[in-house]
């Protein structure tokens, strides 16, 4: 049995990847996967935790942590939708997908 | 046997994310994320999460993966410097290197299942699940907001990636408007806020 440190070091590390990720490229689609890679290191933890919970005081094993997972998964995806629709729309008119190109709404 | 599971699926998680934020290409950072979320979603079946596995790999390792690979083939100019043939083969390796992964760990939680207690639960979690989304009790309003949510996402997405067609006739109408300004024409300019 793995002990929930190994998978909450393990979630922090693929977390940092993702920011890594986010702060580093400059391509609005790379971001979008650092965005994804975050998601992913959060819901894993939740699932973990999940796992270590100790049962109801009727036996039940919980499950919240998963169907918490599961809205996160539905939220994401949302997400990525409408993000993607935008950088192709961004793509579409100023022909670029560098997020350091769209800067004028920065003050 | 759960520890090298986790080893070798923490392994493709790690490698798969650190691909993805080094690698100079955009498809093949695209690919080390599928391997990266597969890792994930093997470290859910480690963790006795079996429907929530299966969601993982239906829903990010294929729709959402698929959805970014084909924003950046609407996107990236630099593609063609990629061959798509290696990406093919590439993924000719990986599915099935992923399927024999998925078989083996089948396999050996199988033949050691005598051991008992050392392992996670294998009770399936989908009747859980349902049950706890579908009670009111439970996630059932959560389960229907998201729900709403999905259908705007959609309507604004097909919003938001629009034909070309609008564009142009928006476009137009400002550099009439433009024209319209330059030869001194105050009420061209009045029809604010439309087709922007």
């Amino acid at each position: 049995m793995i002990p929930l440190e190994h998978y909450l070091y393990l979630s922090g590390v693929v977390f940092t990847l993702g920011l890594c990720g986010v702060m580093m490229r400059r391509n609005i689609i790379m971001m979008l996967m650092g965005i994804e890679i975050m998601l992913n290191a959060a819901n894993l933890a939740l699932v973990a935790f999940n796992k270590y919970m100790p049962p109801g005081p009727d036996g039940t094993v919980p499950m919240d942590g998963q169907v918490f997972v599961f809205f996160t998964i539905a939220i994401a995806a949302a997400e990525v939708a409408v993000a993607l629709a935008i950088a192709v729309a961004l793509f579409r008119r100023l022909d670029t997908v560098n997020v350091d190109d769209v800067a004028n709404l920065r003050w | 046997m759960y520890d090298f599971m986790f080893v070798i699926f923490a392994t493709f998680a790690l490698v798969g994310g650190l691909l993805m934020v080094f690698h100079p290409s955009i498809v093949h950072s695209a690919f080390a994320l599928v391997a990266s979320l597969f890792g994930v979603a093997g470290l859910y079946w480690t963790l006795g999460a079996d429907f929530l596995g299966v969601t993982q790999v239906v829903l990010y390792v294929s729709g959402v993966t698929v959805l970014l690979l084909f924003a950046v083939m609407l996107s990236d100019k630099t593609l063609g410097a990629v061959s798509i043939l290696r990406c093919a083969a590439m993924g000719l390796v990986i599915g099935p290197l992923a399927m024999a992964l998925m078989v083996t760990y089948r396999a050996i939680d199988g033949m050691v299942g005598t051991e008992g207690a050392a392992l996670p639960d294998p009770a399936p979690t989908t009747p859980a699940i349902g049950d706890l989304l579908l009670q009111p009790e439970g996630y059932l309003v959560p389960f229907e907001v998201a729900s709403v949510l999905l259908l705007i996402v959609l309507v604004g997405a097909v919003t938001l990636a629009r034909p070309m067609a609008d564009r142009q006739v928006s476009r137009k109408t400002i550099a009439d408007r433009a024209d319209a300004e330059a030869r001194g024409d105050e009420g061209a300019s009045a029809p604010q806020g439309e087709g922007a």
